[in-house]
């Protein structure tokens, strides 16, 4: 069989060049090596399991010796480079040091300290978190940490992620509670050593009915959900295109995935396209990878909402699976709160992993994935913050099952959840006051279908005050490499920050309603960061004549505050303010 | 028959009888000890037993066989069950999911044996787990009876016994959900801190001994973000080699350099550090920014401890920081259940980041960072999960407060301290009846995790399919969660469990360890009747002498 093979191949290699004398000798030294090749695999017949493994290297082979030969010399010749090469630069970076020289060295070490302290500029930061005397709802209060006493009662809530006020849910309540009573509160294991209840296989399919998918997978924690299921698909050598105005979440699981990325412009389908474009020769030449494009639903930084339906024309166009976040989505947009799919009408079955959180318009906590049925079992074993983590306590389980029951509970005329009707009439409702305020201090700048409303000091303001387009860096935009270093503090970006927080303040105190401001950390993010914004998180829980307030309230700090801080060296005074600040 | 899970079966049993199944009452008197190492002593070096060479090469062909059986099976059923096998198939244009050979194990090895794992339960997880009874129909589909079976509970994370359906802490956490809600709403530094979490944070802070403390909804989410915010890469994390995964993760994330030790080898740890410090960062030679020893207080695959007396004097030797993770020995380990410092006496203010989880010992969930107050400060500044993750909710800080309480002694008098009792009694008790009747178990003598060897990864369904049907419940854990040839079976003692629960627990164990040529050791880990004679007790002679044996300073 080996011999036939052989005279094949060489027949062929002398009609195609015919000139050559080299064959019968190439003939005459690989049948000799075929020959002793196939005697010492004889021999491996005499040994015990020999038997098999031999059965394994010809049905693997072909029974082509030649083959087999020159891959196990290849082989060689791989482990011998590896190994080679790895022992002499280690080698050459090594330096030679006595005893004595290394204590020496140990002596003068001297080691930066584990963490820098507070630093006298940010900490007014540890003061502006607000801290809450019992229920934090849509009406609650708000307390001074340092002496005790309540700042306010009844202060409207408009910086919770609960937009649908379901933690005042009584079902919600009630399933919670009965479920501690029958569970108890943790689960004490992980998912795959006894850490799966009942309540959680019911979670995944009630929310795999809910998103109209195939399963679903749940989490302990939503930030990790990112982190923990991109990398269980993209390893190095994939490929994925990414909107460049991802969360945090989302650049670390990149990060950690190794894997090629794109980036395109924030939520620029025509960019994307033309990336797909440019990639697509080159790509067609290789072997298929995996190839995802990765975006937000509802983006976190900056409010906007992606062009789903380009985006998913694109993906099937040029083969590409979908990665989508809806962590801020989910609960929230769509006429049953199915998340951004169903905002622009379109079947989930487009998108190949959609992740989101329960802590959210859920009333609950832990994150999710779902999708399709390979997809999601791949997780059950290959997803480390589901394998090496307890599962969700089982109340919380129910409280999301519950919560996702009051949304579909009860229904408009039009047959669509009221609940979240309710949520998108104050949206639009607060939008179209705030839209409607003539200023030139700010400008909303999010989708006018989120209910997370970002405001954003106007661009001739923030220039007035001197302050950069953006902060942080670009190198992972760039070099699609995490930066060796933290962004460094960011003085501009410190008391912009405190402006923001002098506004928020100021609202707190003439309308009793409190609202927010994004708090990114700045050491960590890897991509450009936009400039601080307001944050208004509508609630159902708020009634629209407090809206009404909020929006004239806005319109009069806003006014006030940036009036008074007009210029840079204004700006920089606010510092002796921001020294003294102990506000929560 | 249904491919559903079906729903919990109603309960009507008297609620004093439900209880007793969650917490099981103490006998006697005699069965409780007080765990702590001597200050000062030398930890002792964990002796592994090494079973006859022959076991390793049996093992090895064990392997073999399956790999190779796996290999055939994948060959024809390409050929004549196409359909299995589209997953690993490009399709349309489309990668497949994941790649055959990275799937080679689950598909082929894990799926063989995957009835032990992932049962599903209703209930709290206590003395006994309410198993759902169900019938594989392959591929990892089942259906269910509508059953459920309860099986003494040997496999979840219930150190104190604190997975219970009634008592202090699931009143007061039902009472937090009429004054707190479900939720906590949104991240920490938004509106997610309320009362109660500053509470914790102190509760937390003062039972490790730390001035501050932060607390996060996941103990991996814990690790996962921590060390972005402590290292950067020029900084140099030193890891032990069995490290949990969330550490490795967390320090993935952050950039910073690894190197890896040897588990528990102390000399290799000093050999890096010296080697390290002298030579500075890669390349550039310049010094390190800083240097982070990160380890955990007791391994939950090894059942050891790390040796803390070593560590910190090898850290102040060489002017690092010292980073344990306490998942597993707070609440577990200590006279006071204040984990490893407690256990060796050592002051906490010696380890720089004390981490935990509530998971655990407490029967809540999430974990908390402990440390001095200003770099517990600077965290609420940089911590990632304050400012991107979900805040903890209401009820669980209700369930920690409590049940820290009553470790206290502050809440229930006298409660908290027969916890802590019972669980260092019972596993004293069960790791010597285990030793006596001939196993191989790894792990310190006041461990509660107790890993019994089984070598070979085809005994693994053997034993966890036998031990169910005379209703225990454990864990087995095999490659990759450990080295390929030291597969095992993880028991986790309870102080929920009676000592005769116990006494069951070794009858049923010497049966199966005879039934499945499970008792390997060969007496140099002690436990030997004769001194120089392997151990092979019989079941008599063990439950004879056990109760005084075990509570003898040393194992004998
Ligand atoms: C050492 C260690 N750290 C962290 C964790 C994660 O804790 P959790 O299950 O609360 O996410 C575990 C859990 O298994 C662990 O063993």
């Amino acid at each position: 069989m080996a011999e036939h093979l052989l005279t094949t191949t060489v027949t062929e290699t002398t009609t195609t060049t015919p000139t050559t004398t080299i064959p019968p000798t190439l003939e005459l030294i690989s049948s000799a090596i075929g020959d002793s090749f196939v005697h010492y695999l004889n021999k491996l017949d005499q040994i015990p399991g020999g038997q098999i493994i031999l059965r394994y290297i010809r049905s693997s082979y072909k029974n082509d010796p030649v083959r087999s030969l020159f891959e196990l010399a290849l082989f060689i010749f791989a482990v011998h480079y590896f190994l080679s090469s790895k022992r002499k630069e280690n080698k050459a970076d090594i330096v030679k040091f006595s005893k004595l020289e290394i204590d020496e060295l140990i002596k003068d070490w001297e080691p930066e300290p584990l963490v820098e302290e507070v630093n006298n500029l940010e900490k007014w930061q540890l003061s502006a978190i607000p801290k809450i005397k019992g229920w934090n709802k849509s009406h609650m209060t708000l307390y001074n940490e340092a002496s005790g006493n309540n700042i306010s009662s009844n202060v409207v809530n408009l910086a919770s992620y609960d937009f649908l006020d379901l933690n005042e849910n009584d079902n919600v309540h009630k399933a919670a509670k009965a479920e501690i009573s029958t569970a108890g509160v943790g689960a004490c294991g992980p998912p795959n050593f006894y850490g799966t209840q009942d309540v959680h296989v019911r979670l995944e399919e009630d929310l795999a009915r809910f998103l109209q998918t195939e399963q679903s997978i749940l989490y302990g924690q939503d930030f990790v959900t990112a982190g923990s299921v991109i990398p269980a698909y993209l390893k190095r050598g994939d490929l994925c295109i990414v909107d460049s105005g991802v969360n945090l979440a989302i650049q670390k699981a990149l990060i950690v995935s190794r894997c090629n990325i794109e980036w395109y412009e924030h939520n620029d389908v025509d960019h994307l396209e033309s990336i797909l474009e440019e990639l697509k020769p080159t790509l067609d030449k290789e072997p298929v990878r995996r190839r995802f494009i990765v975006t937000e639903g509802l983006f976190l930084n900056t409010g906007d909402i992606c062009n789903l339906p380009k985006i998913v024309e694109l993906k099937n166009k040029f083969k590409y699976r979908l990665f989508l976040d809806e962590t801020l989505s989910i609960g929230v947009l769509g006429a049953n709160g199915r998340g951004v799919v169903e905002h622009y009408n379109l079947s989930r079955l487009e998108i190949s992993i959609t992740i989101g959180t329960f802590a959210g318009s859920f009333a609950s906590s832990g994150g999710f994935c779902a999708g399709v049925k390979p997809m999601v079992q791949h997780q059950r074993i290959n997803s480390n913050a589901y394998t090496f983590s307890a599962s969700l306590p089982p109340y919380s389980a129910i409280a999301s099952s519950q919560s996702i029951k009051e949304i579909m509970n009860e229904r408009t005329a039009a047959g669509n959840s009221k609940l979240i009707a309710q949520l998108h009439e104050r949206t639009s409702h607060l939008y179209s006051k705030l839209t409607s305020i003539k200023t030139t201090f700010f400008k909303v700048t999010s989708n006018s279908n989120s209910p997370i409303i970002h405001i954003s000091l106007s661009h001739q303001y923030r220039k007035a005050l001197g302050l950069p387009a953006f902060y942080g860096n670009t190198h992972f935009l760039n070099t699609g490499k995490q930066a060796r270093s933290l962004n460094e503090f960011s003085k501009a970006y410190n008391i912009e920050s405190f402006l923001l927080q002098k506004i928020i303040d100021g609202v707190l105190f003439e309308s009793n309603i409190l609202i927010t401001r994004s708090k990114s950390i700045l050491d960590h993010e890897n991509l450009p960061v936009i400039s601080p914004q307001l944050l208004i998180m509508v609630n159902s829980g708020a009634s629209l004549k407090e809206l009404d307030l909020l929006a004239q309230t806005l319109e009069i700090i806003v006014n006030k505050v940036c009036k008074s801080v007009s210029n840079e060296a204004r700006l920089l005074s606010l510092e002796d303010e921001l020294l003294k600040y102990t506000k929560y | 028959m249904s491919r559903f899970i079906p729903n919990a079966p109603p309960d009507d049993r008297p609620q004093q009888i439900q209880d007793e199944l969650e917490y099981g009452k103490l006998t006697n008197k005699k069965y409780l000890y007080v765990s702590k190492h001597a200050a000062g002593e030398p930890l002792p070096e964990p002796i592994e037993d090494e079973p006859p060479y022959y076991i390793y090469i049996a093992t090895y062909v064990n392997y073999l066989i399956l790999i190779i059986i796996g290999h055939i099976r994948d060959a024809f059923g390409k050929v004549f069950k196409p359909q299995d096998y589209q997953d690993l198939i490009e399709q349309n244009g489309y990668a497949p999911w994941y790649d055959g050979f990275e799937n080679f194990y689950v598909r082929r090895l894990k799926l063989r044996i995957d009835d032990c794992f992932a049962r599903p339960i209703h209930g709290a997880p206590g003395r006994y787990i309410k198993l759902f009874e169900r019938r594989a129909l392959g591929k990892g589909e089942y259906e269910f009876t509508g059953q459920s079976m309860e099986c003494l509970n040997l496999s979840s994370y219930n150190y104190l016994g604190f997975a219970q359906s009634s008592g202090v802490c699931t009143d007061s956490a039902l009472d937090v959900i009429d004054k707190y809600g479900t939720s906590a709403c949104s991240p920490r530094s938004y509106v997610g801190t309320t009362d109660l979490h500053l509470e914790t944070e102190q509760v937390i802070a003062d039972f490790v001994g730390k001035e501050a403390a932060i607390i996060v909804s996941q103990g991996y989410g814990t690790n996962a973000s921590l060390f972005s915010s402590l290292a950067d890469s020029k900084c140099l994390v030193i890891s032990d080699e069995l490290n949990h995964a969330s550490i490795r993760f967390g320090v993935r994330l952050s950039g910073a350099v690894v190197k890896v030790f040897k588990h528990n080898d102390m000399d290799a740890l000093e050999f890096l550090l010296r080697q390290q410090i002298s030579q500075g960062q890669p390349k550039t030679h310049r010094p390190w920014k800083k240097i982070i020893i990160a380890v955990e207080g007791l391994y939950s695959m090894e059942g050891n401890m790390c040796n803390l007396p070593k560590l910190i004097e090898l850290k102040e030797k060489y002017k690092c920081y010292l980073f344990v993770d306490e998942a597993h020995s707070i609440g577990a380990l200590g006279p006071n259940g204040r984990g490893i410092c407690d256990y060796f006496q050592v002051s906490p203010s010696k380890i720089d980041l004390l981490m935990g989880t509530f998971t655990k010992s407490f029967g809540a969930t999430g974990g908390y960072i402990a440390g001095s107050k200003p770099i517990i400060e600077k965290l609420r500044l940089t911590y990632i999960t304050n400012n991107y993750s979900e805040s903890v909710p209401p009820p669980v800080l209700a369930q920690i407060i409590s049940s820290l309480r009553i470790i206290e002694g502050k809440l229930n008098p006298g409660e908290g301290k027969e916890r802590l009792e019972r669980i260092a009694f019972n596993s004293r008790y069960l790791r010597l009846g285990l030793k006596r009747l001939g196993f191989i178990v790894y792990g310190a003598d006041d461990s509660p995790v107790i890993p019994v060897l089984l070598f070979f990864p085809a005994k693994m369904p053997v034993v966890s399919r036998v031990l169910y049907s005379m209703k225990i419940a454990v864990v087995i854990v095999g490659y990759p969660a450990t080295p390929l040839t030291t597969s095992r079976v993880r028991l986790c003692v309870s102080s929920a469990l009676t000592k005769e629960d116990l006494d069951y627990v070794l009858e049923k164990f010497s049966y199966v360890g005879d039934l499945a040529f499970l008792k390997y050791s060969s007496g140099i880990a002690g436990g030997s009747k004769v001194p120089g004679q392997p151990p092979r007790w019989s079941i008599k002679d063990v439950l004879e002498v056990n109760v005084e044996d075990c509570k003898k300073p040393q194992l004998p």
